[in-house]
């Protein structure tokens, strides 16, 4: 039998918190938290609590246990206010809600948890030395959001539904002003046009092909030196001859 | 003595009383302090006892004031508890009920004995009883103190239930009903019924129960009210004693006058016009009364597909459209009715979202969704989006919700949040099982939604890669005279752009012969089957977008080792398969796919090799015609046999045509009727050459096809022993014609279980001269199926055959089969 396992299974609470202690300090986070958890309760109340329930959230936090490490660090942050620890736990709590934010292409709300208690922890230590680090944590999770819609807008424009595509796009660059995907919304949007007018019934057809040349326009306008403006020129292209033979097939049937 | 409403200075509180509890837990518990003023007959003397009364614990509970001192004074409090239940007795019932009754009413040793706990054991019997139709209950409920060693007051309870005889409805009796028969009346009323001769209605008794008898006497005016009776009412209603055992209810009604629908006339309508409307509405002037029906026509709470005049307009992008019919006039008997329309502005989708996919990735999920951004609203592809969401299997099916957000008649636009559940997909299946003559060991996993992009991410294994709508199976079977290893996977979008499923699979088998010698496999003597199949089916838009086509391409490779039988001449031979199969179906089941009630299925398909003969000039007619020549038992002869064979069927040539149809039609509310027929053919291009040996049709029997080796398809016809109705190597042409009348126990989500019956003929010839579609096999009879999610479709029928085997096999008067998840 090891120290570890007579200690744990022993009735003496001083040393299994001294060999806690140890463990945690050597970042055996695993079997200090077996202990911590054992002791956790008897310490209620007594000084050094504080120092427990912490040690206990952050090895949770060590060994990725992140739901269970920010309910514990957010229980902490509750319980002593005026700990020396409070805006480190406050931070390593956000980065847990951070850590279970999952692949963009799945539901977000754990994503949209982080930003909300990364925020929170930015407004309450705006001089914080993680601050650097929170707002980078917050702009990644805000670009996973960005890059959620603008791939559902872009399987639209995939799968052929062209209408949707660009609607979604147009909702997409009015949610995300600053997005960092603009540029691409914007060619994408007009490739979806493009097909839409190209392939549209005669009737919708000018209305259609005139929508699309004002992406074209726009995308210019705004991002001259795209790397997609090559293929949104050839698109262009086709769209004015089109426009322009319909313009004049219509006059002659007049 | 003291006066009401002088206060005093509480010095001490004692507690004196026949208690068991602590002073101080009472004290405490009334919430009364020293050094505290009170008031005599105040507030807080009046909430102390009232606090305590509320514990349940105390029989009587008194405060008194004491030893008053100017103005101090102590407070005496005095309480005995309540006695405790020591021994309970119950007459009148058997054992069994005795637990439920004292489990329900908490009458456990050690209760506290309150009036209340005596008054609600009464009442839950007499209720109890009542409801099941013991209308002249009895329940005595006597305490008596017992004396022991214990310092507590404890006491005994007899309950003494005197159930007495089940009363029965003798009559139900009506006046004032000049309109409407005594019968009608009678049979308006669903569940009280009055005792009755025939012997067909063995369900529900003629019990009186009051509650039933109160909604029946609503249903009863509500019979009235439909059919134009506006003010009909029940007047009074009464129970008389014939005798001990029955008793008549006296119903006394009143009519009122008929009324009559008079000018229907539409307001505010511009969508559509006046006529199409009346149409939708499908009342006209003139018709009797019937508020039910008008409420109905304009809006079906209970059917979302109902062709009302709600749906009507919230199908074509009408979300805000509301509909209100109004009395106008109601002269005589006669009652105009206006039906004033709000169409509002057409709504589009604005945002479509998806929340709880938490495994699913968004690309499977908005692919299948038909409410896009930018859309025009319509009710009904939100309920089809809901239903095909189901069908995918990744999520609870009863879970999935849409959450219209934002609506805004203004602009016309609304959001859509499909709120989705994720449900487990993937199956491990392990199972040892007698079948085919032996043991036989499955080991089989399946994945639905994988993802095969995430298989070398070693995040993505929470167990396995999921989220992509992808299918991964593995398949291990093996008993004493066979193993098969199967692969297969399927993507249900190939590319992404358009729903081409490709699925891919691949198979091995090695079968043994039985060995007559030692009784069980002889491993010398094998044959194996290699396969793989690529196939890709497409869902069409046209005729309508329930169509499939699906198209195949397969090769198997058999290899014959020693494995001689009378179909197969060359023992050491091989053969080839490479065939080509195309196929349309079409299937609008509704809504349950394990018990549907509504829509059709249907499939044709052909499957067909090269014609190889028209161009490797092999000339098969002399080929033939030397076989003819032949004498099998000569063992010369018998060896040239197997080579001209082996010829033959060096690659397989063949076509196959199948067709198949099922129709689901609710007969009532709960009977389902299952049409179905199907038919298969299977030719050869050369008749030289002659039909194959493979790809044959086995009717007869469960329909399971143990291990489908040579592309044999097995067809149920239930009845008849497995395969009897064909050739012992299989037929080349089936038909089958099947009526099967479905009666569902239960379709919760745990269990679904249904009653079946059936009636099937079929046939199967080696010929097509012999081909004739009405000399058929016929039977009968009748089943059980299970589902459960756990273990799948189990079931059982028995069938009895009405004819004799044309190939000689022994029929049974009844015939035993067991269904194992297979067809549904």
């Amino acid at each position: 039998c090891s120290d570890f396992q007579k200690t744990l299974k022993s009735d003496d609470t001083a040393a299994k918190f001294e060999m806690a202690e140890e463990l945690y300090d050597a970042q055996k986070w695993a079997k200090s938290y077996r202990l911590l958890d054992q002791i956790l309760q008897k310490y209620r109340g007594k000084p050094q609590a504080e120092k427990i329930t912490f040690m206990h959230a952050m090895c949770s936090y060590h060994l990725g246990d992140y739901y269970i490490a920010s309910y514990h660090l957010d229980k902490f942050t509750d319980v002593y206010p005026q700990s020396e620890k409070l805006e480190q736990a406050s931070f390593l709590s956000a980065k847990g809600y951070y850590f279970n934010s999952p692949v963009y292409s799945k539901e977000q709300k754990e994503t949209l948890e982080a930003i909300e208690k990364l925020q929170l922890f930015i407004n309450a230590y705006p001089n914080s030395q993680y601050l650097g680090e929170a707002n980078t944590l917050v702009k990644e999770l805000d670009f996973k959001l960005e890059k959620k819609a603008f791939e559902i807008a872009k399987q639209y424009d995939l799968i052929k539904d062209y209408k949707a595509s660009i609607k979604s796009f147009n909702n997409f660059l009015l949610e995300f002003p600053g997005t960092s995907l603009r540029s691409e919304a914007f060619f994408y949007r007009l490739d979806a046009a493009y097909n839409l007018a190209i392939l549209s019934v005669d009737y919708l057809k000018e209305d259609r092909l005139k929508e699309a040349i004002s992406y074209y326009n726009a995308l210019k306008k705004s991002y001259p030196n795209s790397t997609n403006l090559d293929s949104a020129n050839l698109m262009n292209e086709r769209l004015q001859e089109e426009l322009k033979t319909f313009t004049t097939n219509k006059v002659k049937t007049l | 003595q003291v006066e009401g409403g002088e206060t005093y200075l509480i010095k001490d509180i004692t507690v004196t009383g026949n208690t068991n509890f602590s002073a101080q837990t009472i004290i405490a518990y009334s919430k009364l302090r020293r050094d505290e003023e009170i008031q005599v007959g105040g507030e807080k003397i009046a909430n102390a006892v009232k606090t305590l009364w509320k514990s349940n614990l105390f029989s009587s509970i008194d405060i008194y004031i004491i030893n008053i001192d100017g103005n101090t004074a102590d407070l005496e409090i005095n309480l005995s508890d309540l006695p405790e239940l020591k021994d309970l007795t119950i007459e009148g019932i058997k054992k069994g009920k005795k637990d439920e009754l004292i489990s329900e009413n908490k009458l456990k040793p050690g209760v506290k004995v309150t009036e209340n706990l005596i008054a609600t054991t009464k009442n839950y019997l007499t209720n109890k009883y009542r409801k099941k139709g013991f209308l002249n209950t009895k329940v005595k409920v006597t305490t008596s103190q017992v004396i022991d060693s214990v310092e507590k007051e404890r006491v005994n309870m007899l309950v003494d239930i005197n159930k007495g005889e089940k009363v029965k409805i003798k009559s139900i009796n009506f006046e004032g009903n000049d309109k409407m028969t005594d019968k009608k009346l009678r049979k308006a009323m669903k569940n009280t019924k009055q005792k009755s001769l025939s012997p067909l209605r063995i369900l529900k008794r003629s019990k009186y129960i009051e509650d039933d008898f109160r909604t029946d006497l609503v249903s009863l005016v509500d019979y009235y009210k439909e059919n134009g009776y506006r003010d009909a009412r029940v007047i009074s209603d009464s129970i008389s004693y014939i005798d001990e055992k029955t008793i008549s209810l006296d119903i006394k009604v009143e009519e009122g006058e008929k009324y009559t629908f008079g000018k229907i006339t539409f307001v505010g309508n511009t969508v559509y016009s006046d006529r199409q409307l009346a149409l939708l509405l499908g009342i006209k002037e003139g018709d009797t009364y019937n508020g039910v029906e008008l409420r109905e026509r304009i809006s079906d709470e209970t059917n979302p597909d109902a062709q009302d005049i709600t749906n009507a307009y919230q199908n074509n992008g009408y979300m805000f459209s509301t509909i209100n019919p109004v009395e106008v006039s109601a002269e005589g008997n006669v009652i105009d009715m206006e039906i004033r329309i709000s169409e509002g502005k057409p709504a589009y989708f604005n945002n479509v979202t998806v929340v709880g996919n938490d495994v699913t990735n968004d690309h499977v999920v908005y692919r299948e969704i038909r409410t896009r951004p930018g859309q025009l609203y319509r009710k009904s592809d939100i309920i089809r989006t809901i239903r095909e969401l189901g069908q995918l299997g990744f999520f609870d099916a009863q879970q999935i919700t849409p959450n219209i957000k934002n609506p805004n008649p203004v602009d016309g636009t609304l959001d859509v949040e499909y709120s989705v559940v994720e449900q487990g997909s993937s199956q491990i299946q392990l199972q040892g099982g007698y079948g085919g003559g032996g043991f036989i060991g499955t080991l089989g996993l399946s994945f639905n939604n994988f993802s095969i992009k995430d298989i070398f991410k070693k995040d993505a294994y929470k167990p396995v890669p999921r989220g992509d709508g992808q299918s991964l199976a593995l398949r291990l079977q093996a008993s004493q005279y066979f193993q098969t290893y199967s692969f297969s996977f399927s993507e249900p979008w190939l590319g992404g752009k358009k729903p081409y499923q490709m699925s891919t699979s691949l198979s091995h088998s090695k079968q043994f012969l039985y060995d007559s010698s030692s009784g069980g496999a002889d491993k010398d003597r094998s044959f194996n089957i290699t396969g793989l199949t690529f196939g890709l089916s497409t869902r069409l838009s046209k005729p309508d977008d329930y169509f499939v086509l699906s198209q195949a391409l397969s090769f198997q490779h058999y290899n014959l080792n020693n494995y001689t039988t009378s179909l197969f001449t060359f023992g050491d031979g091989y053969s080839n398969n490479l065939s080509y199969t195309v196929g349309l179906s079409r299937s609008d089941l509704r809504v349950d796919p394990i018990f549907p009630t509504g829509g059709s299925s249907f499939s044709v398909s052909a499957k067909f090799s090269f014609p190889y003969s028209l161009v490797n000039g092999v000339d098969y007619k002399a080929l033939i015609d030397e076989r003819d020549g032949l004498d099998a038992s000569d063992s010369s002869d018998y060896e040239r046999i197997a080579e001209i064979d082996q010829e033959r069927f060096k690659w397989l040539e063949f076509y196959k045509v199948k067709f198949k149809a099922e129709w689901y039609q609710s007969l009532t509310k709960k009977f389902v009727l299952r049409p179905s027929m199907e038919f298969g053919f299977l030719g050869a291009y050369n008749n030289s050459r002659g039909v194959i040996p493979f790809e044959r049709f086995f009717v007869g029997g469960d329909g399971l096809a143990n291990y489908s080796l040579d592309g044999r398809e097995v067809v149920q016809l239930r009845g008849y022993p497995n395969q009897s109705l064909s050739d012992t190597d299989g037929g080349s042409i089936y038909n089958k014609f099947s009526l099967e009348l479905r009666y569902p126990i239960t379709l919760g989500s745990s269990a679904k279980i249904y009653a079946l019956s059936f009636l099937e003929a079929g046939s199967s010839v080696n010929e097509f001269k012999d081909f004739d579609p009405f000399k058929l096999q016929r039977s009968a009879g009748f089943g059980l199926r299970i589902f459960m999610p756990a273990f799948g479709l189990l079931g059982i029928d028995f069938g009895h055959a009405f004819d004799e085997s044309p190939y000689g096999t022994q029929v049974k008067n009844w015939e035993t089969h067991f269904i194992i998840g297979q067809q549904f």
